[in-house]
């Protein structure tokens, strides 16, 4: 009998002491918001985390709920989300830069040397002044909910040219109907994890160790993402470089 | 045996999702992806596969017996079906309905091997906005000209109120929020399922129950497969030939899929067929299934994922090791569904015929002998769905209100068809997009 109390107890005592923490997450199934957050859930429970998964699913409501709890709360996040959401990276709640991404511009193999009144397709939140900057002003800017749609559009001859993300631009490459390059103009996307009621520097060396499991090695490598490295400063300075970039 | 386990859990799944409303096939994946991250690829294709078909088959009960849609492609389906209910010939609505499913299912296949190589190479047109343009073109014409009675003027106010309602919120082309008149929660749009409970689930109860019609739900006429089977021979043949065709070359469009191919398969057919029931019926189920089948291709060939389900298998297959890069790998691709995917795809149908039937007939039976109750346990398991799905989006409350501000204007407005309300809600804010881009272009 003494031993069953004993193991009540302690087991009882052990699941007080677990850590407990909230993971915001903020991406439609199938995004790469809501694979990260997954990834860090998991790695977060193999350490021994007690996890709470809050399923929000769009990204303002997510922020909405970030700003307002008074729980340890984490949330992935990007810099060019910064600007839109009125949430920024500043050292009380920047964790880890994940990966960094550049724009591509993408042309088709028929608009290869076209220059005047050439359709571009853009993501709704573009500047479109610096758009002009790059392709001149002799063009058409078409606007497209989110870089999947841009890249049908491509595919389904609406367009000349795209600016699209690296995944997508990727996929454009792989159809041999165009070319795609890196465009210097156009800043760098760069994911990354914030916190809200937690030891910045405490779960950053955690959540760098979920960030080096496989599951997550292989995501970036599938991707052909870039890890930079660095300390935290360092990190945060490139974020918030990143950040003014997108504004 | 790993295929047969994917596909026995894929239709057990599509059964579920098929006859709860709301519940589509998007939810039903997001639901079953802790059980689904150990399949492989091609388990996890045709789970998808025998989900996807299942709930074609089994979401037409709820949709013909109860006027309420599974899915946004089911309002045909509630349209012409409650008709067949009101004659008590539910049964023959949900028989006629499978055997089409199962033909549509056929032909699609039959279609992809003749078409393979072209599609292969062609398959990008469906993505232009040129194409989508004049399909939202014909379905506003549908809209305005066809339903009640023909009445353009109340057409165009419903559409005028549909597209209203799909305003506020995020825009497809423009960054930032619109319309919220201050109410945080308009930032994510004004939610569907109230949208679809208060303007079509309340005007069908109320109509369905109101008192000329007291005998709404008196035992179905107990019709047999054999007489089934013969009115479909005879009578829905042709319907179902070009409800194939339509709802399979409308099922590659990005986005709408297959709302678009029962809905344009529906149009036309009602053009044709205006005061047959059966024919538009049978023509809208059979697209929905041909749709199916055609919206996998994009993404089986050439790796593109073009409906939100298929966004949430995609994430899966890639984590299952399968090559997001599909293009230069057409031939390889299109061997594997001919003789992986496809036979499996044609026993998941069978099997849809084969369970639609008696689960039919054990719904009719439970509602033909507790009438008061099941209106009962229908009308609290809506105000419930509208509830759990409020607190799933984190905007019970706003949910709840919507449902009152609807459920009472749908009930003032039960004597109008609101279906161009709805579609107008449903497609207004792509429809938007795709009119201004054309404008650009």
């Amino acid at each position: 009998m003494k031993t069953i109390t004993i193991i009540v107890i302690l087991l009882f005592t052990s699941m007080a002491m677990a850590d407990s923490i909230t993971i915001i997450n903020n991406g439609k199934a199938g995004g790469s918001y809501n694979a990260r957050t997954q990834m860090y859930k998991d790695g977060l429970e193999a350490r021994g985390f007690e996890v709470m998964y809050e399923n929000i699913g769009k990204i303002s409501q997510a922020v909405k709920i970030f700003k307002e709890t008074n729980k340890p709360t984490l949330m992935v996040f990007s810099s060019n989300q910064v600007h839109k959401q009125d949430l920024y990276h500043e050292k009380g709640n920047f964790i880890l830069l994940e990966y960094q991404q550049p724009m591509y511009i993408c042309k088709t193999n028929e608009a290869s040397n076209k220059k005047v009144n050439l359709t571009v397709a853009h993501g709704k939140g573009y500047d479109t002044k610096l758009l002009n900057k790059i392709f001149g002003d002799n063009i058409v800017l078409v606007p497209y909910k989110n870089s999947g749609a841009m890249l049908k559009g491509i595919l389904g001859g609406d367009v000349d040219a795209m600016v699209n993300n690296q995944g997508k631009s990727f996929r454009y490459l792989k159809s041999g109907k165009g070319t795609c390059d890196v465009s210097a103009d156009l800043p760098i996307m760069m994911a990354t994890v914030i916190g809200k009621n937690v030891n910045v520097k405490t779960i950053r060396k955690i959540l760098v160790g979920v960030s080096y499991d496989k599951t997550f090695v292989d995501y970036r490598s599938t991707r052909k993402l870039d890890r930079p490295e660095g300390t935290w400063f360092e990190e945060l300075k490139l974020v918030q470089e990143s950040e003014t970039n997108w504004q | 045996m790993n295929e047969l386990v994917a596909v026995v859990i894929g239709l057990f799944a599509g059964t579920i999702t098929g006859i709860v409303p709301g519940a589509g096939v998007t939810v039903a994946m997001i639901v079953a992806t802790p059980l689904l991250m150990g399949f492989d690829v091609v388990q996890l294709l045709l789970f998808y596969m025998s989900l996807a078909s299942m709930v074609q088959f089994t979401g037409t009960i709820p949709a013909v017996y109860l006027g309420v849609p599974g899915e946004t492609n089911s309002l045909p389906a509630v349209i012409e079906g409650t008709k067949f209910n009101k004659r008590k010939l539910a049964k023959l609505a949900i028989g006629i309905c499978a055997l089409g499913s199962l033909f549509g299912s056929v032909i699609a296949v039959g279609l992809s091997y003749g078409f393979i190589s072209w599609l292969s190479k062609h398959m990008t047109v469906f993505f232009s906005n040129v194409t989508k343009f004049y399909l939202y073109i014909f379905i506003i014409g549908f809209c305005v000209l066809v339903y009640n009675k023909k009445n353009i003027f109340i057409n165009m106010i419903l559409c005028a109120i549909g597209y209203v309602l799909s305003l506020p919120g995020e825009s497809d082309i423009s960054s930032g929020f619109r319309y919220t008149l201050g109410i945080d929660d308009l930032q994510f749009g004004i939610p569907l399922i109230p949208v679809l409970i208060g303007f079509l689930v309340v005007p069908t109860i109320a109509n369905m129950f109101g008192r000329n019609q007291k005998d709404n739900f008196m035992p179905s006429i107990d019709i047999g497969f054999c007489k089934v089977l013969k009115y479909f021979k005879n009578k829905c043949l042709p319907s179902t030939l070009r409800g194939s065709v339509i709802g399979y070359f409308c099922g590659f469009v990005p986005g709408v899929s297959t709302i678009l191919s029962t809905n344009a398969s529906y149009s036309y057919e009602k053009k044709l067929n205006p005061n047959n029931p059966g024919k538009t019926l049978v023509a809208s189920e059979t697209a929905n299934n041909a749709g199916q089948f055609a919206s996998m291709l994009p993404l089986l060939l050439i790796g593109i994922p073009i409906t939100g389900s298929e966004i949430v298998l995609y994430t899966l297959l890639v984590d299952a090791g399968w090559s997001p890069f599909q293009f230069d790998n057409v031939s390889n691709n299109a061997d594997m569904i001919f003789k992986k995917i496809v036979p499996w795809f044609v026993f998941a149908n069978i099997v849809g015929l084969l369970v639609a039937w008696p689960l039919a007939r054990t719904i009719l039976n439970l509602f033909a002998n507790k009438k008061k109750f099941m209106i009962g346990v229908l009308s609290v398991g809506m105000v419930l769905l509208n509830t759990y799905l409020g607190i799933l989006d984190y905007r019970v409350v706003f949910y709840t209100t919507c449902l009152l501000i609807f459920g009472c204007v749908g009930f003032y407005i039960r004597k109008y068809e609101t279906i161009p309300l709805i579609f107008m809600f449903i497609l207004g804010n792509d429809m938007e997009g795709v009119f201004l881009r054309q404008w650009l272009m």
